[in-house]
């Protein structure tokens, strides 16, 4: 690492709403914006989940209908998002772009929707019948092509696919490529859709909250009742440049990257979380050690635990080993631990957003879901009480499948 | 008065709809005016969407060797090519 | 020769592993190159009837035993079984045991369509009228960082571990972000490359663009009428030139710069002036820290669409100036189709083995008269035999749908060199 890399835009689209006050807001307020998905095609099984957390917002002030005509949801969802954050760092959308503005853009699924309407064409049409304009916006990179030609942004073009770690892996990326030279600037972020056909492989494959007799469909990361997580949909996308690009243009920087780092645990099942915390806590560990950070020096945690039995075992365990020095009771605690995707729901980026949001101080609320610790996890997220401002956020996301990344925030 | 609708009006109805031309209604688009470069503006990709609907809606097959810029360059000559097919 | 890079200590390939229509194996895929024998056939992956086209460089038979005893089993997709052979081929070349477990070891991987294939029969079924009888299993490959996954958990891996779907260029910028790694000692070790097989979706899309030759692709010739569509994967693993020496392990080449841009231009079509390609291998140039003169061949991505090998003929000529028309090129995509995510990475294989073997392979021999490229793009496609070529360093270009680009640079590692 060499360079400095400074955060300087954020733009989010979500439930919540578009921008990132909106999203402060319903993080203060720590409620998800749910909706019922179409279940008029007849994907979903009929005791299933039957809410997400969807995109209702208009784009219309960030993309015009004529710009958007052909393209895929997800990738009008990352324009929208990437001119926020353009317009939010204080740069001018209209300039020439160029080779130095890189892209870094992480998505689960993909533009789903186009590939089941080319499916949908393939066997119940012919492949014959199969849409230029579907197919070409099917691409898990189409996003990512859109922020480059909306932005005009020459630099190297990477789309991460791995799972709930794509988001913080694109960001690491952006940030390396920006520490090294590589680039001066990097749109880096997230983005999915959560169509009815995504929503209902999602929860024929357990993954979903379902209502109960606790009551309706809701995410309780780290809870002991927890039974799964809520999908959502959005974009996020960040800007970050070198501390030199931003002196040159007197601007002023929202956060700084302070480290980065991923792992692998092998012992997870494929599409599923492992038990490998050992192996992760020490990826998480070099994150801290090649930034010089001792673990207590993180005072803030924005964490990926969505309301997966699996997963938040895992991130419990991963961040008491790397953080706590073991998972033995009496030793020291964690630092205070925001949930976000119990407001935005897994997927989307709202983990990313949120994550700036801590740590340029915003408040939370108390977390939506929780309210029995789990006694093997012994993680208690917020509970919306007031916080001094942090000085180093730990941000942590596990995929399944396996991969866990982590990426280190601090002051500018 | 016939029922059949003209081939050049199918032909428009389908340029808006198959193309997402979202403002621009079918009666808009004169029957000489260029589609793709100027008039309509459209593009590599709009002409091959456009082939896709146009085989569905007359049941025809156009070959990749028939894409060239004459028959596609106006309604007219799209509405000539069809004729000639159906 | 140094062991320090321009931008770093030099990073040495230590194995190879490739899967691809020319067989299982690295010494398979150089045979046939060699041979200038091309896999572009009628084949058997899927009914291809109702699609517009007929051909594709699919895969044979894996040899006995090869991906019989993998453990994941039904679950793995035709893309996870290439990416797993081409990855123990490779890590057994590198002289590495069966368990990464105890190495900083990384994955860096590239896939278009992950086990698409597989999953397709799961939607035929789900999306029609017989859901119930869809089962989901068929589903649990699917994603497109499945085949990287899957050689993490086979090699036991715990270090970084990322799959780019990039399109195209996804082989070749996981190669980019490998070198990186190792580089930075983030890794010390990184098995990377990438893996894609046949599936519906994208050979009905890309004939949906009309993309698609209707007779093996013919690159740089002017009777080019599109791409031909290949299956495969590519693994090379990459470690630190004084590590792997020290090891006593010969290196294979050694990848000195990788370079990316993007055309920000359209979604399909390429930048014609071929100045965002031509800013890729610009940019890979100078983190291996050498001119253009000291390239010696290109491995062009030169898929045989009009558009394409138009505008990489456009790039070279930019980046090479009056040397472009001289400089040997080789057309990989002509013997094994294009193999979407994982096409930089097994072109990168090839253009390893170009250097190794002092020989670049041709195109098939073509069934017209004329065999000869274009005038418009005058390139020195190698046509006809191989060209024996004493080359020291090389460059390997990927040029992806939706615009992104991606450069190597290759140099030779030549048996017994001094350290």
């Amino acid at each position: 690492m060499s360079r400095t890399v400074l955060l300087t835009g954020l733009g989010t689209v979500g439930a919540f709403g578009c921008g990132g006050e909106s999203l402060e807001r319903a993080l203060a307020e720590g409620t998800p914006s749910l909706s019922e998905v179409d279940r008029s095609a007849g994907y979903h099984l009929p005791e299933g989940a039957r809410l997400a957390c969807l995109v209702t917002v208009s784009l219309s002030e960030w993309l015009s209908p004529a710009e958007g005509r052909r393209m895929s949801p997800p990738s009008k969802l990352a324009v929208a998002a990437s001119r926020m954050a353009l317009r939010g760092a204080g740069l001018d959308s209209g300039s020439e772009g160029s080779e130095a503005t890189a892209v870094f853009l992480s998505t689960a699924f993909g533009p789903s929707s186009n590939s089941e309407g080319m499916l949908k064409q393939i066997f119940l049409e012919g492949p014959e019948a199969v849409s230029p304009f579907l197919f070409t916006e099917s691409v898990a990179n189409a996003p990512a092509a859109q922020i480059a030609i909306a932005n005009r942004a020459r630099g190297p073009s990477v789309t991460v696919c791995q799972r709930e770690a794509g988001p913080l892996l694109a960001v690491s990326q952006a940030a390396a490529a920006v520490a090294s030279g590589r680039a001066e600037r990097a749109f880096a972020g997230a983005v999915d859709e959560v169509s009815p056909l995504l929503h209902a492989l999602l929860d024929r494959f357990g993954a979903l909250a379902r209502s109960g007799p606790d009551g309706d469909e809701i995410a309780r990361p780290f809870d002991r009742r927890r039974c799964g997580f809520l999908a959502g949909e959005g974009a996020t996308v960040l800007l970050l440049e070198s501390a030199e690009s931003v002196a040159a243009r007197g601007a002023q920087a929202i956060a700084r990257v302070l480290s980065w780092g991923s792992a692998f645990d092998p012992t997870a099942p494929v599409s599923d979380w492992g038990k490998g915390h050992d192996v992760l806590a020490r990826g998480l560990r070099k994150c801290l050690g090649r930034a010089g950070i001792e673990p207590q020096a993180v005072d803030r945690i924005v964490s990926g635990a969505s309301g997966s039995r699996a997963g938040d075992r895992l991130e419990a365990l991963t961040l008491r080993e790397a953080l706590c020095g073991g998972n033995s009771p009496g030793g020291p605690g964690l630092p205070p631990v925001l949930t976000p995707k119990a407001v935005t729901g897994e997927y989307g980026g709202g983990l990313l957003g949120a994550a700036v949001l801590a740590a340029a101080g915003a408040r939370f609320g108390a977390t939506p879901g929780f309210a029995e610790p789990d006694p093997e996890l012994d993680v208690v997220p917020h509970d919306g009480s007031a916080l001094p401002p942090p000085s180093t956020v730990l941000v942590s996301s596990l995929a399944a499948g396996g991969a866990g990344a982590w990426l280190l925030l601090g002051a500018p | 008065m016939s029922d059949v609708v003209a081939t050049p009006q199918r032909i428009k109805r389908l340029i808006v709809e198959s193309l997402h031309l979202e403002g621009v209604k079918p009666e808009m688009i004169e029957d000489e005016a260029p589609l793709f470069g100027e008039g309509l503006g459209l593009d590599s990709v709009d002409a091959l969407e456009l082939v896709v609907a146009l085989e569905k809606e007359f049941g025809i097959k156009i070959k990749s060797q028939e894409l060239g810029r004459e028959v596609f360059s106006s309604v007219s000559s799209l509405s000539e090519f069809i004729e000639g097919r159906t | 020769m140094t062991h320090a890079g321009k931008n770093g200590p030099r990073v040495a390939v230590t194995g190879l592993g490739a899967v691809s229509g020319l067989g299982w194996g690295a010494e398979a895929l150089w045979a046939g190159l060699r041979a200038g024998r091309t896999a572009i056939r009628l084949f058997e992956r899927f009914d291809h009837s109702g699609h517009r086209t007929h051909l594709a460089a699919e895969a044979p038979e894996p040899p006995a035993g090869a991906v019989r005893d993998l453990p994941g089993g039904s679950r793995l997709s035709l893309a996870d079984r290439f990416a797993l052979f081409a990855a123990l081929e490779a890590v057994a070349q590198a002289g590495l045991g069966a368990s990464l477990a105890n190495e900083e070891a990384g994955v860096y991987f590239g896939s278009s369509t992950g086990g698409m294939f597989e999953s397709e029969r799961f939607f035929s079924t789900f999306l029609g009228e017989r859901r119930r009888y869809a089962r989901l299993s068929s589903l649990a490959a699917q994603q497109v960082n499945s085949p990287g996954d899957a050689i993490a958990r086979h090699l036991r891996i715990t270090g970084p571990v990322q799959t780019v779907s990039s399109a195209c260029a996804s082989g070749a910028l996981a190669l980019g972000a490998a070198l990186d790694a190792v580089r930075s000692g983030e890794v010390e070790m990184a098995v990377a490359g990438g893996s894609d097989s046949l599936c519906q979706l994208t050979y009905a899309g890309f004939n949906a663009l009309r993309s698609v030759d209707e007779r093996p692709c013919r690159p740089f010739r002017a009777s080019r009428e599109g791409m031909s569509f290949g299956e495969g994967a590519a693994v090379l693993v990459l470690e630190r030139l004084d590590r792997a020496l020290a090891r006593g392990v010969e290196p294979l080449a050694v990848l000195d710069g990788a370079g990316a841009s993007c055309d920000a231009y359209h979604m399909t079509a390429p930048e014609p002036t071929g100045t965002g390609a031509a800013a890729a291998m610009d940019q890979a140039l100078r983190d291996a820290g050498l001119p253009p003169e000291a390239i010696d061949f290109v491995n062009a991505h030169a898929t045989g669409t009009p558009l394409n090998d138009a505008a990489e003929w456009r790039a070279l000529t930019q980046v090479f100036g009056e040397r472009a028309a001289a400089l040997p090129v080789t057309a990989t995509k002509a013997l094994i189709g294009h193999l979407l995510g994982s096409s930089g990475a097994i072109e990168a294989v090839a253009t390893v083995l170009s250097l190794r073997h002092g020989e670049l392979h041709p195109v098939p021999r073509a069934e017209e008269a004329q065999t000869g490229v274009d005038p418009e793009l005058p390139v020195a496609l190698v046509l006809d035999r191989p060209l024996s070529l004493e080359a020291r360093t090389a460059v390997s270009t990927s040029l992806a749908f939706g615009g992104s680009n991606a450069a190597l640079v290759f140099s030779r590692w030549a048996t017994g060199q001094a350290a």
